[in-house]
């Protein structure tokens, strides 16, 4: 088990560049997700983490060793395919003892039938069955050995991968979109296993996936990647509550967050569809920003409220309802998080006032970047009037 | 209560019953075209060559005589049938590991190649492509003792190192040159050598195709694992991932090796080569049963012919069925 470093990563696939300087340190025993839309780069980030391609500058590190020039063999890293990649002519238990075949035997050991007679083999073979015992074990698949994988389901398919993976002590698991094969209830759970399964090994664990739900609920933290490059890296509750970018603040947060147009007016004060809020902001510079405001923060409110609208959509989830709500004053749509027991007051076209709590409302400059800082300019009642 | 029973079921089955009887009439009025031509086609000739094996008819002739397995008895116990056995599986055996093993290995290669595939494909597939008739005339310059080139470049070599390193050729420089197509010792590896040539495109060719349906991820997977080398890759991921069209490939080859005929007619439209070392099934099959009108010698022959080709596909199936197909 090791951390692993990155230096000004960069890739170019002949005049495009899909990583642009990339930098990011990993901690010994951490779970970082890599999350992004497709082509943000992530995986080509992890195939050069893991040396199955070179990257055109910069640096990997593997437990403070720099690993270039050294191919992926002998990198010590363990990785999970999309596709699971196994071998289908070997049996679950075979393909789980390939990488410690390939690592502990010689190549006189490994020849069929020649190899069995050979001096120390057949002590080494009981050594690896006894680990690839173990490992199958852990993944309670040990009624599966005998068996091919064109004879499992996805999900068992998906743990021999992993078995095959955690069988040796490599310095950390790299994991290539483990879960996108699978159906969404198997999906569910296997994530809570993968995250089970790290907190028990305590090894280093590089997770590669889209699906911004994943990397919420196993990571310690989470780079979200975006054109090549990491916009933000930290804990999955600091990435939702505070981004650094609206392209962070978009990704991440199911129903997406709900974007407004702001005006800056004179003194920094902001403006939401010719409202003043009473939000100002540090740097008085005028022009447009934008205001994020994700679904629980806003409520419903009444006549004086800043926003209004009609109900255009509803979506009941049994534990909480998401509102579609088309405002009056701009062609902008809000989602709304309401509680079961508000469902009534929500009918299709009903009208509805939206009222939400500053302290909660992110503030993005023109260019996308977060604006920090935001002063209140009635701190006490933090409710708009 | 049962009997009313019964009636219902009755009343409820009669229409599916008949439903079903016509269904079945369609089928087979559907699939009567097919199996009338294969009968006719394919079974009949076989059943019939099978029948005049057991005789001693002659095209011509009125009538003829039942001669029982006496036909079969010549095959195995003359001399001239004994060495078309040898010739046979001399080629086939040759041809057969060497074709396949050298379209892997440029099937391989070309699937390496980043520029030029398509150059080496078609370069390598040219002799297949060829009529091997016109080919063997080509090779029959070539192979021409006295102003063949294959001889004139041997020749080069007398007076240089490899005379010291290889015996051939020094007993060669002394004496003269081989009558390639005219010394026994020589023409049915000639006749092998030009089957590899003509042959090991096409095994190439397949291949190169099964190659496609390897799984890219395997071999990063592979790497991962830790196999270090090519042979290494080749043997955890493509070998046996080759596994099925190994078994087609090595089937078709061997088909086409009992097959050989167009070479031997050419260079020895008599007689099947010198001492009729390259006495082949298919020339025997020719001679007997074309040319010198033994219709019942060729029919016997026609028939182990087709034993040997059944028992292939059989393991081919037996194969396919059991080793290779990993679902």
């Amino acid at each position: 088990m090791a951390g692993l470093s990155i230096d000004q990563v960069t890739k170019r696939f002949g005049d495009t560049e899909v990583l642009k300087g990339v930098s990011l340190d990993i901690a010994d025993g951490e779970f970082v997700s890599l999350v992004g839309p497709s082509g943000c780069g992530k995986s080509t980030l992890l195939r050069i983490i893991a040396g199955l391609e070179e990257q055109s500058a910069g640096e990997i590190s593997i437990a403070g060793q720099s690993v270039a020039g050294q191919r992926a063999a002998d990198r010590n890293l363990s990785m999970v395919f999309q596709s699971y990649a196994l071998y289908p002519h070997l049996s679950v238990g075979e393909n789980i003892a390939v990488p410690l075949k390939m690592r502990r035997m010689s190549g006189m050991q490994r020849l069929p039938l020649i190899g069995r007679v050979m001096p120390g083999a057949r002590a080494m073979a009981q050594d690896i069955g006894r680990d690839v015992d173990h490992a199958a074990r852990m993944l309670e698949i040990g009624h599966l050995l005998d068996r091919k994988p064109g004879q499992l389901s996805g999900g068992q398919r998906q743990r021999v991968a992993l078995g095959r993976a955690l069988v040796r002590e490599p310095a950390a698991f790299l994991l290539d979109e483990p879960l996108s094969n699978l159906d969404a209830k198997l999906r569910v759970q296997t994530r809570a296993e993968i995250a089970q399964l790290h907190r028990r090994l305590q090894a280093t664990f590089i997770y590669v996936t889209h699906d911004q739900v994943e990397a919420m609920t196993m990571s310690d933290r989470i780079a979200v990647m975006m054109g090549g490059r990491i916009l933000q890296c930290a804990a999955p509750e600091v990435v939702y509550e505070d981004p650094d970018h609206i392209e962070v603040a978009e990704f991440i947060g199911s129903p997406k967050i709900n974007i407004l147009p702001l005006e800056i007016s004179e003194g920094g004060r902001l403006n939401l569809m010719d409202r003043p809020l009473d939000i100002v902001i540090p740097k008085a510079a005028r022009g447009v920003a934008s205001l994020g405001l994700r679904p629980e923060a806003l409520r419903l409110g009444g006549e004086d409220a800043p926003l209004h609208g009609q109900v255009v959509h509803t979506e009941n989830l049994g534990s909480e309802v998401f509102v579609q709500v088309a405002l009056t004053a701009s062609q902008d749509r809000v989602t709304l998080r309401a509680t079961p027991d508000q469902r009534a007051a929500l009918a299709l076209g009903t009208s509805v006032a939206l009222n939400f709590n500053t302290g909660k409302a992110l503030v993005f400059d023109a260019d996308g970047a977060r604006l920090r800082g935001l002063r209140q300019l009635n701190a006490a009642a933090s409710e708009v009037a | 209560m049962t009997a009313i029973e019964t009636t219902l079921a009755d009343r409820a089955q009669r229409p599916v019953t008949d439903h079903a009887s016509k269904e079945r009439r369609a089928a087979w009025a559907l699939t009567a075209p097919a199996l009338i031509l294969m009968v006719v086609i394919l079974l009949a000739p076989v059943l019939i060559a099978g029948l005049l094996s057991l005789t001693n008819y002659s095209l011509g002739n009125s009538g003829f005589d039942w001669v029982g397995a006496r036909n079969y008895e010549k095959l195995f116990t003359r001399s001239t049938y004994e060495k078309m056995f040898v010739a046979t599986l001399t080629y086939v055996v040759t041809v057969v590991p060497i074709s396949v093993g050298l379209g892997l290995g440029a099937a391989l290669l070309i699937n390496s190649l980043g520029r030029f595939r398509e150059i080496y494909k078609t370069i390598y597939f040219l002799p297949v492509m060829a009529t091997l008739l016109a080919m063997a005339i080509a090779w029959e310059f070539m192979l021409h003792p006295s102003i063949g080139m294959i001889n004139q470049t041997l020749a080069m070599g007398c007076g240089t190192f490899l005379e010291a390193l290889w015996p051939f050729m020094a007993e060669s420089c002394a004496d003269r040159f081989p009558v390639w197509l005219g010394d026994k010792r020589y023409a049915i590896w000639v006749i092998c050598f030009i089957g590899i040539w003509q042959g090991f495109g096409f095994n190439m060719v397949l291949y190169l195709a099964g190659l496609t349906g390897v799984h890219r991820e395997l071999y990063h997977a592979a790497e991962m694992d830790g196999a270090k080398s090519a042979w290494e890759r080749f043997r955890l991921v493509t070998w046996p991932a080759l596994g099925p069209t190994t078994v087609f490939v090595v089937t078709i080859s061997c088909i086409r090796a009992f097959q050989v005929f167009d070479t031997i007619e050419a260079f020895w439209p008599q007689g099947g080569g010198p001492n009729k070392s390259t006495y082949v099934m298919m020339f025997a099959i020719f001679e007997k049963g074309v040319q010198q009108n033994l219709i019942g010698i060729g029919s016997a022959i026609t028939m182990l012919f087709l034993v040997f080709v059944m028992f292939l596909t059989l393991i081919q199936r037996w194969l396919v069925e059991r080793k290779v197909h990993y679902k």
